[in-house]
C-alpha cells in the first residue's frame, strides 16, 4: 500500500510545487495522474519513486517511509519510468531491458532466468524483434517500448510511469496502456502520468487531477464519467460524449 | 543471454593477448639493435638497455595508456558526455600545474621523491577537493555539477600554468614546454611497480562496477530507481578516474587523445556496454600508447617524437574516418 500524507514539495530555489497532497494507492489500482503542464505531476511521481524527499508530510510504502528503504529493496518493490531518457546510447535493447534485473542480483552477468524474464517483458511490449539492435538506431516509439519493458522486467509491485505513451503510435499507445492494465489486474499498483483523457478513461480505474499545487480531483472512472466537470481543469474545449457503445471525450 | 558471452570472452581475451605480446615484443623495438647473445648472458649494455630502459618504458606505456583510456570511458559513461576525457574533470590539469610549479621553482627532489612527481600529486590532490567541494550543493552531487565544476577549474589551472610559464627563465621554460607535451620515459623500478599497482587496483574497482556505469549512462533517475546509489557511485567514479589520470599525468605529462579516442573507437565497434568496453579500452589503450611510443622512438631515430604526438597523429584522422564512415551500429 502506497500512502502520501500532507505531502508538500518546494524547489531548492523556494518555489512551492506541491502542497498538502494526501492519497492512498492500493494494489490492483491503475491511477491516471493528470493535470496541466507544470501542475506537479512528475514531481509527485518522483516523490513516490523516492527520487525526491518530500519537504513536508510523509510518503510511505507498506508503512515504511520511502527514504528508509534500502535502495535495492526499494527498486525491487517499485519501478519508475522517467520522462526524458537518453536516446543516443549504443547499448543493445536487450541489455537495457536487463537493467531492470539489477536490483535482483548485482552479479557481473545476468542469469538465464533474468534473460527469460527480460524476453517475456520485451514480447509483451512488442519490442522483442529488435532486441539485438542498438538503442541509438531505434525510433522514439521503439525506444520507449524498450524502456517500458525494462520497467516490467523489474517485476515490481508498484509501477510509476511518467508519460509512458510518449512517441508511441496510436496502436502502441493502446498496447502500452493495455499492458499496464494487465499488470494492475495481476495486483500491481500503477500510476501513469498522461494527457490523453480517452486513454485514461478506457484503461485506468481512477483519475487524480492536479491543479493549484494540490489534488483537485480524485475520482474513480465510473464517477468521472457521471460528472465530467473535472474536464474543465484541462481546457474549456473538452466535452464528454455519451454513445451507446460508451463515452468518450471530444474536442470542441 | 545478455551479451553473447563467447564474443565477450573472445574480445577481452584477444585484447589481453595483445597486451601481453606488446609487453614482450615492444622492448626490442628501438633505435639501437639489441644483441641476443649479450641479453642471454645478461651482459651490459644490451641487457640493461633492454631491462632498465626499454622494458620499463614499455610497461609505463601499457599502464599509462590503459589508465587514460579507462578513465576516459568511465567519464564518458558517468557524465553522459561523448567528449569527456580523463582531463575533463580538472584533476590532471591540477597535476600539470603542480608539476609546472615544481619545474619553475627548481624542486629536484622533495622528501626523497622526484620534485615533478611530488608537485603533480600535490596539485592533483588540491584540485580534487576543490572540484568536489564546488560540485556539491546541499550534500548533492550530479554529473552536470561535476562536469561544470571540472571544466571551470580546468580553465583556471590552465591560466595559472600560462602565468607561471611566462615568469620563468629560458631553461625552465623549455623544460615546462617539453613536459606539457607529455611522453614516456624510463622510470625506476620501485616507482613503476607502485604506479602499476595503483593503476591495477583502481582499474579493477572501476571495471567491477560496470553495470552501475551502464545504468548511469542512461540517466541518474534511471540508475537510482534501479537500486544504484547515485551519489556514492559518482563520488567513487570521480575519485577513481581522477586518481588514474593524476598518477599517470605525474609520470608522463598530459598525453592527449588516448583517453578520448580509444573509448570512442571501441564504442563504435563493440557498443556501449561498459562490461565489454572498459576492459578492452584498458588493454587496447595500453597497446596503442606503448606501440605509438615504439614508433616515436624509431621513426626519426636518433631523434624522438613524443608518444602523445604520435597518438594524436594516428588517432585524430582515424577517428574522423570512422565517424565519416558512419559506423554506428
Amino acid at each position: 500500500m502506497l500512502r502520501l500524507r500532507n505531502v508538500g514539495w518546494r524547489a531548492p530555489a523556494g518555489a512551492e510545487i506541491l502542497r498538502d497532497v494526501s492519497l492512498d494507492v492500493a494494489p490492483g489500482e491503475f491511477v491516471a495522474v493528470m493535470g496541466r503542464n507544470g501542475a506537479g505531476k512528475s514531481t509527485l511521481l518522483d516523490i513516490v519513486a523516492g527520487l525526491r524527499g518530500p519537504s513536508e508530510g510523509s510518503a510511505t510504502l507498506d508503512g515504511r517511509p520511502l527514504d528508509e528503504w534500502p535502495l535495492r529493496e526499494r527498486a525491487r518493490a517499485l519501478a519508475h519510468l522517467p520522462q526524458m531518457l537518453r536516446a543516443d546510447l549504443s547499448i543493445r535493447a536487450e541489455a537495457i531491458v536487463l537493467m531492470g534485473r539489477y536490483p535482483h542480483a548485482a552479479r557481473w552477468f545476468e542469469s538465464q532466468d533474468d534473460a527469460e524474464i527480460a524476453r517475456e517483458a520485451m514480447a509483451r511490449c512488442g519490442c522483442l524483434e529488435f532486441r539485438q539492435r542498438s538503442l541509438s538506431t531505434l525510433s522514439g516509439g521503439e525506444r520507449q517500448r524498450v524502456y517500458l519493458a525494462a520497467c516490467l522486467a523489474q517485476q515490481a509491485r508498484v509501477l510509476l510511469l511518467d508519460e509512458p505513451a510518449t512517441f508511441l503510435d496510436v496502436d502502441q499507445q493502446l498496447q502500452c496502456f493495455g499492458v499496464v492494465r494487465a499488470e494492475a489486474d495481476r495486483g500491481a499498483a500503477c500510476l501513469a502520468v498522461t494527457h490523453d483523457v480517452n486513454l485514461a478513461l478506457t484503461f485506468c480505474t481512477r483519475l487524480i487531477v492536479l491543479a493549484d499545487r494540490g489534488v483537485a480531483r480524485d475520482v474513480g472512472v465510473a464517477e468521472a464519467l457521471d460528472d465530467p466537470s473535472w474536464l474543465r481543469t484541462f481546457s474549456s474545449r473538452l466535452d464528454l460524449e455519451r454513445g451507446p457503445s460508451g463515452s468518450w471525450v471530444r474536442y470542441r | 543471454m545478455l551479451m553473447p558471452r563467447i564474443s565477450v570472452a573472445r574480445w577481452i581475451g584477444g585484447s589481453a593477448l595483445l597486451f601481453v605480446l606488446a609487453g614482450c615484443l615492444l622492448p626490442f623495438v628501438g633505435p639501437s639493435r639489441i644483441d641476443w647473445g649479450l641479453v642471454l648472458q645478461r651482459q651490459d649494455p644490451d641487457w640493461s638497455i633492454l631491462m632498465d630502459l626499454r622494458l620499463s618504458r614499455t610497461l609505463l606505456g601499457l599502464f599509462a595508456g590503459g589508465a587514460l583510456a579507462l578513465a576516459g570511458a568511465l567519464f564518458q559513461s558517468m557524465l553522459r558526455d561523448a567528449l569527456a576525457t580523463p582531463y575533463t574533470l580538472g584533476v590532471s590539469t591540477g597535476a600539470s600545474l603542480g608539476a609546472v610549479m615544481a619545474i619553475a621553482l627548481d624542486w629536484h627532489t622533495v622528501a626523497g621523491v622526484g620534485g615533478i612527481w611530488a608537485g603533480a600529486l600535490c596539485g592533483a590532490g588540491v584540485i580534487l577537493f576543490v572540484v568536489m567541494g564546488t560540485a556539491t550543493r546541499h550534500g548533492q552531487v550530479s554529473s552536470s555539477s561535476l562536469l561544470l565544476a571540472g571544466v571551470a577549474i580546468n580553465s583556471v589551472c590552465a591560466a595559472l600554468i600560462l602565468l607561471v610559464h611566462s615568469f620563468t627563465g629560458i631553461s625552465q621554460s623549455f623544460a615546462i614546454s617539453r613536459w606539457l607535451i607529455g611522453g614516456l620515459d624510463a622510470v625506476e623500478r620501485p616507482t613503476l611497480m607502485l604506479y602499476a599497482g595503483v593503476v591495477a587496483c583502481m582499474s579493477l574497482l572501476v571495471v567491477r562496477q560496470a553495470r552501475q556505469w551502464n545504468l548511469l549512462a542512461v540517466g541518474e533517475a534511471w540508475a537510482a530507481t534501479r537500486g544504484a546509489h547515485v551519489r556514492r557511485a559518482l563520488v567513487r567514479g570521480y575519485l577513481a578516474g581522477s586518481v588514474l589520470a593524476a598518477v599517470t599525468v605525474a609520470l608522463t605529462g598530459p598525453i592527449g587523445f588516448v583517453g578520448l579516442v580509444v573509448p570512442h573507437l571501441l564504442r563504435k565497434r563493440l557498443g556501449g556496454d561498459d562490461r565489454l568496453l572498459m576492459p578492452c579500452a584498458f588493454l587496447l589503450g595500453g597497446v596503442l600508447l606503448a606501440g605509438c611510443d615504439a614508433i616515436g622512438r624509431t621513426i626519426l631515430a636518433p631523434a624522438e617524437i613524443p608518444a602523445g604526438a604520435i597518438t594524436a597523429f594516428i588517432g585524430g584522422p582515424h577517428l574522423i574516418w570512422v565517424v565519416r564512415r558512419g559506423g554506428t551500429r
